[in-house]
C-alpha cells in the first residue's frame, strides 16, 4: 500500500515533535512543565468526555485532560479496585490517584468527572475515597435536551461547579475571567477546527497521528501556550504542498474517551486509510462555533453545551440521534468508509456500534470494527485487519 | 498407632500425605488424576498405606481437598485447598503470614494467621490471564519447559512489554516479538514480569505481611520466584515440595480431628516433620 | 477448622414457600395482563426498575412493562443464552450487558408484539436513574420497535443526602412532560386525586417491605433477604401503586411476623448472617443459593433488593405531595442513583444494624453500575472495618460466566475461615491444637 506523506515544513515538524513529547508525559509532569514559567500554577484533572475547561482556567488553574496513563505507568494498585473487565482508562486514572501523580503534592487541586458511563461514575467515587484532601467533582451533564427545563438545569449545574470550585479554592471565580477564558478556548477550538479542515481539504498535509498528538497537547498545555504553537503549525502546513495518496478516506469513530495509542492511529494510516474525520478527544473541541461572551458567561457555556455541541456516544439527544450525527460526519467529510474503534470494555461505544452498523449497512457505507487498549504495544493483528479492509475497498 | 491422611485431588495430579498423631509425615505420593477422579483418590490412599507398611484400618481420618475433594470416597470431611495451602505452608515455614499459590488454572493470595488459619484470601478473576497456564503457553511457543523459561528469563536485560496477559493472545504476541528479532530471554523476562505484576495486584488485595511463602507448581520456576521477590522487595519461602502443601494441610486437619476424637493419644506435640529437612528457608 | 462436610441443601420448596406462592400469584396476574395486552394492543409502556415512576403510568391505566424483569425471567428459566447469542449476531459485544442482549434477542425473536408474551409498547419511558446502559437499551428498543421514547433524566446524587431544588424542579418538569405524553396517548385527563390514591398504595407496600426487612434483624432471620427477596422485589418494583401489591405485603409481613415470633428462620439452624452486595446469578440461582445454604448462611440484608428503593431507611411516597415524592424517590431513595461511597455507608449500616458476620460481594460482569469498583469496596470493608468479605464473580444473565467448582471453592474456603474464627473465639483457651469436630466423632475404620 502506498503510504507516503509530504514532509511537513520545518516549523511544523518542530511543533509536532514538541506535542508528541508532551503527550508522553504523566499529568504531573505536564503540569510541572507549565509551572516552569508559572511557579504558582496548580492543576485540575478533567476526565473525558467534557467539562467546562473555561471555568477551571478562570479559577487560575490549568485544566489537564486525563486520558489514562497509556504506557507511561504500570497499573498495579488499581487492579485491586477495578476488575479485569473494566476499561483501561478507569484503571490507569485510579492508578494516577493511588500513585500520587494526581495529588496535592504534585500540584493538583483535584479532578472533575461527568456522567458518561457507569464506570466513570463509580471511578469518581472510588478516586475520591482514595485521595483524601483532593477536590473531586462529579457533573451530571443533561441527558434530556428535549425538555425546556434542561436549560435551567444545565446552567445551574455549571454554576454549581463554579461555586464549588471557588469554595474549594477559597477565592471568587470572576465573570470577566471566565469571559477571557472563553475567548481563549474559542481560539483553541477554532485553531483545532482549522487543523481538521486542513487535513480534510489538503489530504496528506498532516498525518492524523500527528494531529491527534496536537489535540492531546492542547489538553495538557495552558491555552495561552498552545495558541501560538497551533498558529505556527497551521501557517507551515498551509505552505506545504499536498500529496495525493492512494488511500481510503475514513471516519474514525468511537475513541471519544480512552485515548488510543498514537501508534494505533499510525497503524491505521500506514495500512492505507486516510482519516478525514474523527471523534478523538472530542470533549476538548466540542463546540461548533464560538461560545458568546456577552451576558452571563456560565450560562453561555451551559447553553452552548445544550444547543451547539458535537454529538457524542455518551449523551442522549432525541433531536440529534447519534446515528444521524455519524452519517452527517461521513457525508460532510466525504469519507468512503467508517472505522469504529472502541476501547476494550467501553460500553457506550460497544452499544453504539450496533446502531451505527445498522445505519451504515442500510446506506451501503463500508465499516470495520476494531478494539484497542491504552496498553497496547503490538499492532500487527490490527494492521492486518485494516489492510485487508482497505484492500477490499480499493480493489472493489 | 492411628494415622491421618490428606488427599489433594487436582485437575492433573492427585497428591496424598499420611501423618501419624504426632504430625510426623509417614508417607506421601503423587499420581496422575486421569479421567477417573474417584479411582485416583482411592489409589493415592492405597499408595501411602503401602509405603508406610500399615493397615488400612489404622488410617482413622481422611480429609479431601482440591477440586476433587468431594470425590474422595474415604473422606471424612472436605476442606478447600485454600485452607489447606495456608495450613501446609505455615507448617513448613512457621513464620508464614502470606501465601502465594500459583497453579495451572488459578493463582491465590492468602493471608494467614499464626496457626495457619486463613485470615483473608483472593483468587484471580474469571479470566485465566496471569496464571500458570499463561506461562505454560509461553513456554510452548519457545519450546522450553516451565522450569527452563524461568532460568532463561533471568538472563533478559531488556524485558519486552506484553499487550496483555491473555492466554489466548500470548502465542501471537510472542511470535510477533520473535519476528521483530527480540531476544528470547528478553521476551521471557517480559512474560515473567507481566505475570508477577498481576500477581502482586492480587497479593496487595489481602495485604502483604512477611514471611511470604510461594507454593504451587509455578514455585519451581526460578524466574517467577525472582520476579515476585523483586516486586515485593522481600525474599520468598520456597520449598522443593511446594506442590504437596494442599495434601499436607489436609493431613494436618485430619490429625486435628483424630486428636479431638481421641485426646489420650496425643503424642510428641513438637515433632519436627520428617520431610521438612532440607527445605530451604530462604 | 471445618467441622463437617457442608450438609446437602434443602429440597425445593423449602425456601419460604408461603410468600413465594403469594408472590407468584400476583406476578402471574400481571404477566397475564401483559400477554393480553400483547394481543389487544391496550396501552403499555416500557420502564426501568430502578427509581421508577410507575405510579404515573397507573394513573392512565397504562400497563408497565419492564424489560429487566423480562431478561431476568429468561435467565432464571435458563432460556437466556439463545437470545444473548442472537443479539451478539447483530453486533452486540461479549462485553455488553447481557440483560440488554437477552431482551433485545427476545424482541428480535418476536417475543414482543402480538405473537409474543410481551406487548409492543405504546411508549418507551426511559427513567434514567443511575444506570447509563438504560439509555442505550431504550434507545435501541425505540429504534428497533419504532416507538417514541420519553426521557426522564434524573441527575445523579452528587451532594450527599440532600436533593437540590434545581434537581427536583428538573425532574418534576420532566414528569409533567411524561404526564402530557400519557394524556396524549390515552386521551385521559390527568387526575391528581387518582395519583394520590395510587401513591397511597405505594406507601403501604413500601411500609410492608420495610417492615419485612426489619424482621430480618431477628435471629434467626425469617427469610433470606437476598434469595427470597425476589419474591418481594417483583411486587414492590413492578406492581407498586396497586392495591394488590399493598395487600401482598400485608400478608407477607403477617407471615414473617408469625415466623419471627415462633423463632422460625429461613434455615433450620442459622449459622452465619451475611450481607449480600450485587445482583444474583439468575441462570444458576438455586445452585448458587445451595452453596450458602450448605453452610446455613442466611442473608439478612442486601443491596440488590434496594435497586428500586431504599425503603428500609424510612422514605415513603406521599399522597399529599404525590409528584414531589415521586421525584424525590427517583433522585435520592434508591441504590442506583447513589455513589459508591453512599453504598459503602448503606452496607455498613446493614452489617451493624442487622448484625451480620460477613459481606459477600457477587460481582457481575454485565452490570458495571454494581461492579465497577467493588474491589475498592472489598478493600474498605476488610482493611478499614475488619468485616470479612468474600468476592465472587459470575453474571446475572449470561450462563457462560458461572463456574460452579470455582464458586464453591471460594465460598467453602470463606466459610471455613469464618468457622475457624468463631471456634477460636469461643475456645480461646483451647491451646495451640485446634479442637474442632468434637461432636462429630470419628465414625469410620477401614
Amino acid at each position: 500500500m502506498n503510504a507516503s506523506w509530504s514532509r511537513p515544513a520545518a516549523g511544523a515538524e518542530e511543533v509536532i515533535r514538541e506535542c508528541r513529547t508532551l503527550v508522553e508525559l504523566l499529568p504531573s509532569q505536564a503540569l510541572a512543565r507549565a509551572r516552569q514559567s508559572r511557579p504558582d500554577l496548580r492543576g485540575l484533572g478533567v476526565f473525558p468526555v467534557y467539562a467546562p475547561q473555561e471555568i477551571i482556567h478562570a479559577a487560575g488553574l490549568m485544566p489537564i485532560g486525563l486520558f489514562g496513563a497509556g504506557a507511561k505507568l504500570e497499573t498495579t494498585r488499581a487492579d485491586s479496585r477495578f476488575q479485569s473487565f473494566i476499561c483501561s482508562i478507569a484503571r490507569s486514572t485510579l492508578e494516577l490517584f493511588l500513585s500520587g501523580d494526581l495529588s496535592r503534592e504534585s500540584g493538583f487541586e483535584g479532578a472533575v468527572f461527568s456522567s458518561i458511563c457507569d464506570v466513570a461514575r463509580n471511578l469518581c467515587s472510588v478516586a475520591g475515597r482514595n485521595a483524601p484532601g483532593v477536590y473531586v467533582e462529579y457533573l451530571h451533564l443533561p441527558q434530556n435536551a428535549a425538555t425546556p427545563a434542561a436549560r435551567e438545569y444545565t446552567r445551574r449545574e455549571f454554576g454549581r461547579f463554579r461555586s464549588n470550585l471557588a469554595q474549594h479554592l477559597g477565592r471568587v471565580i470572576d465573570e470577566d475571567d471566565i469571559r477571557r477564558s472563553i475567548v481563549l478556548y474559542n481560539r483553541v477550538r477554532a485553531l483545532i477546527a482549522d487543523l481538521y479542515d486542513q487535513r480534510r481539504e489538503r489530504p496528506g498535509s498532516i498525518r492524523t497521528a500527528d494531529l491527534f498528538a496536537v489535540v492531546l497537547a492542547a489538553t495538557c498545555m495552558m491555552p495561552e501556550d498552545f495558541v501560538p504553537k497551533a498558529e505556527d503549525l497551521l501557517c507551515s502546513l498551509r505552505e506545504g504542498a499536498p500529496v495525493e495518496r492512494d488511500s481510503v478516506n475514513v471516519v474514525l469513530e468511537g475513541a471519544f474517551c480512552e485515548a488510543p495509542p498514537i501508534d494505533l492511529i499510525d497503524a491505521i494510516e500506514s495500512a492505507g486509510c486516510q482519516i478525514v474525520e474523527d471523534d478523538l478527544a472530542i470533549g476538548w473541541r466540542i463546540f461548533r462555533g464560538e461560545v458568546p461572551v456577552e451576558g452571563d458567561p456560565v450560562a453561555a457555556l451551559a447553553d452552548a453545551y445544550l444547543a451547539s455541541s458535537a454529538y457524542t456516544s455518551v449523551r442522549h439527544d432525541s433531536a440529534r440521534p447519534r446515528t444521524r450525527g455519524l452519517l452527517d460526519r461521513v457525508e460532510a467529510s466525504g469519507a468512503d468508509a467508517v472505522i469504529l474503534a472502541s476501547a476494550k470494555f467501553c460500553e457506550p461505544a460497544l452499544f453504539d456500534y450496533v446502531l451505527f452498523r445498522r445505519a451504515l449497512d442500510e446506506r451501503g457505507i463500508p465499516h470495520l470494527k476494531i478494539e484497542f487498549e491504552e496498553k497496547m504495544w503490538t499492532f500487527e493483528r490490527l494492521r492486518n485487519e485494516i489492510e485487508t479492509f482497505t484492500e477490499s475497498l480499493l480493489f472493489d | 498407632m492411628h494415622y491421618a491422611a490428606g488427599i489433594d485431588i487436582g485437575s492433573t495430579q492427585t497428591k496424598a500425605v499420611l501423618m501419624d498423631a504426632a504430625r510426623a509425615i509417614v508417607a506421601r505420593t503423587v499420581i496422575p488424576t486421569g479421567a477417573h477422579v474417584v479411582r485416583a483418590g482411592r489409589r493415592a490412599l492405597e499408595a501411602i498405606v503401602a509405603e508406610a507398611s500399615i493397615q488400612a484400618e489404622d488410617v482413622r481420618c481422611v480429609i479431601g481437598t482440591g477440586y476433587g475433594r468431594y470425590k474422595v470416597e474415604a473422606g471424612d470431611a472436605q476442606v478447600t485447598e485454600i485452607s489447606c495451602h495456608a495450613r501446609g505452608a505455615q507448617f513448613i515455614f512457621p513464620g508464614t503470614r502470606t501465601v502465594i499459590d500459583m497453579g495451572g488454572q488459578d493463582t491465590k493470595a492468602i493471608r494467614t494467621g499464626p496457626e495457619g488459619n486463613v485470615v483473608d484470601f483472593c483468587m484471580n478473576d474469571k479470566c485465566a490471564a496471569g496464571t500458570g497456564r499463561f506461562l505454560a503457553a509461553a513456554a510452548d511457543v519457545v519450546g522450553l519447559s516451565l522450569e527452563e523459561i524461568g532460568e532463561v528469563s533471568l538472563r533478559g536485560t531488556k524485558p519486552i512489554r506484553l499487550t496483555s496477559v491473555c492466554t489466548v493472545f500470548v502465542e501471537s504476541d510472542i511470535m510477533n516479538y520473535l519476528a521483530q528479532r527480540k531476544a528470547v530471554e528478553d521476551i521471557l523476562a517480559g512474560v515473567h514480569q507481566a505475570i508477577a505484576s498481576r500477581t502482586i495486584g492480587l497479593v496487595r488485595r489481602v495485604g502483604v505481611e512477611e514471611e511470604v511463602t510461594f507454593t504451587g507448581g509455578v514455585a519451581r520456576n526460578i524466574g517467577m520466584v525472582r520476579a515476585l521477590e523483586d516486586k515485593l522487595g522481600t525474599k520468598l519461602n520456597v520449598g522443593p515440595e511446594s506442590h504437596f502443601m494442599g495434601a499436607l494441610g489436609a493431613a494436618l486437619f485430619a490429625v486435628d480431628r483424630l486428636l479431638a476424637a481421641q485426646p489420650q493419644e496425643v503424642g510428641r506435640m513438637d515433632a519436627t516433620p520428617v520431610w521438612s529437612d532440607g527445605l530451604e528457608g530462604r | 477448622m471445618p467441622t463437617a462436610a457442608p450438609q446437602p441443601a434443602p429440597a425445593a420448596n423449602d425456601y419460604g414457600s408461603v410468600v413465594h406462592d403469594l408472590s407468584r400469584e400476583v406476578m402471574t396476574e400481571w404477566m397475564t395482563q401483559l400477554q393480553d395486552a400483547a394481543r389487544t394492543g391496550a396501552p403499555s409502556a416500557y420502564m426501568m426498575v430502578s427509581g421508577n415512576c410507575v405510579e404515573i403510568l397507573r394513573c392512565f391505566d397504562i400497563l408497565p412493562v419492564f424489560p429487566e424483569i423480562n431478561a431476568l425471567q429468561l435467565a432464571i428459566r435458563k432460556k437466556a443464552l439463545p437470545y444473548i447469542l442472537k443479539a451478539e449476531e447483530i453486533g452486540y459485544a461479549s462485553d455488553n450487558c447481557a440483560y440488554v442482549k437477552a431482551d433485545i434477542g427476545y424482541t428480535l425473536s418476536e417475543g414482543v408484539g402480538e405473537h409474543g408474551s410481551t406487548p409492543k409498547p405504546s411508549l418507551i419511558v426511559c427513567n434514567f436513574v443511575g444506570c447509563n446502559v438504560y439509555i442505550k437499551w431504550f434507545e435501541h428498543c425505540a429504534e428497533m420497535l419504532d416507538v417514541p421514547l420519553v426521557m426522564i433524566d434524573v441527575p445523579f446524587v452528587r451532594q450527599g443526602e440532600a436533593v437540590s431544588t434545581g434537581d427536583l424542579h428538573y425532574v418534576m418538569a420532566q414528569l409533567r412532560g411524561l404526564i402530557t405524553a400519557c394524556e396524549e396517548l390515552t386521551g385521559v385527563k390527568f387526575d391528581i386525586d387518582r395519583l394520590r390514591e395510587i401513591v397511597g398504595h405505594s406507601a403501604r407496600a413500601e411500609a410492608g417491605w420495610s417492615r419485612a426487612k426489619e424482621l430480618c434483624k431477628s435471629r434467626p432471620a425469617p427469610f433470606d433477604c437476598y434469595f427470597d427477596s425476589i419474591n418481594m422485589m417483583g411486587p414492590i418494583n413492578a406492581l407498586r401503586g396497586t392495591k394488590q401489591a399493598a395487600d401482598f405485603f400485608d400478608a407477607a409481613v403477617a407471615h414473617y411476623e408469625m415466623m419471627a415470633s415462633r423463632g422460625l428462620g429461613a434455615t433450620d439452624e442459622e449459622q452465619f448472617r451475611v450481607v449480600f452486595e450485587g445482583p444474583p446469578p439468575y441462570p444458576y440461582y438455586r445452585n448458587f443459593r445451595n452453596l450458602f445454604a450448605a453452610w446455613k448462611a442466611v442473608c439478612v440484608q442486601s443491596t440488590y433488593s434496594t435497586v428500586g428503593g431504599t425503603w428500609e431507611f424510612g422514605f415513603r411516597h406521599d399522597p399529599d405531595r404525590p409528584l414531589e415524592s415521586i421525584a424525590e424517590q427517583m433522585l435520592l431513595h434508591n441504590l442506583c442513583n447513589r455513589t459508591m461511597q453512599e453504598r459503602y455507608r448503606q452496607i455498613r449500616r446493614y452489617v451493624e444494624e442487622w448484625e451480620a458476620d460477613a459481606l459477600v460481594i457477587h460481582s457481575v460482569k454485565s452490570c458495571r453500575l454494581f461492579s465497577a469498583g467493588q474491589g475498592d469496596m472489598r478493600e474498605y470493608f476488610t482493611k478499614e472495618l475488619g468485616v470479612p468479605t468474600l468476592m465472587v464473580e459470575s453474571d446475572l444473565e449470561d450462563p457462560r460466566y458461572y463456574a460452579e467448582a470455582q464458586m464453591k471453592n471460594r465460598i467453602d474456603a470463606f466459610f471455613e475461615s469464618l468457622q475457624y474464627k468463631r471456634l477460636r473465639g469461643s475456645a480461646a483457651e483451647a491451646g495451640p491444637v485446634l479442637k474442632e469436630g468434637v461432636s462429630d466423632a470419628l465414625r469410620r475404620g477401614h
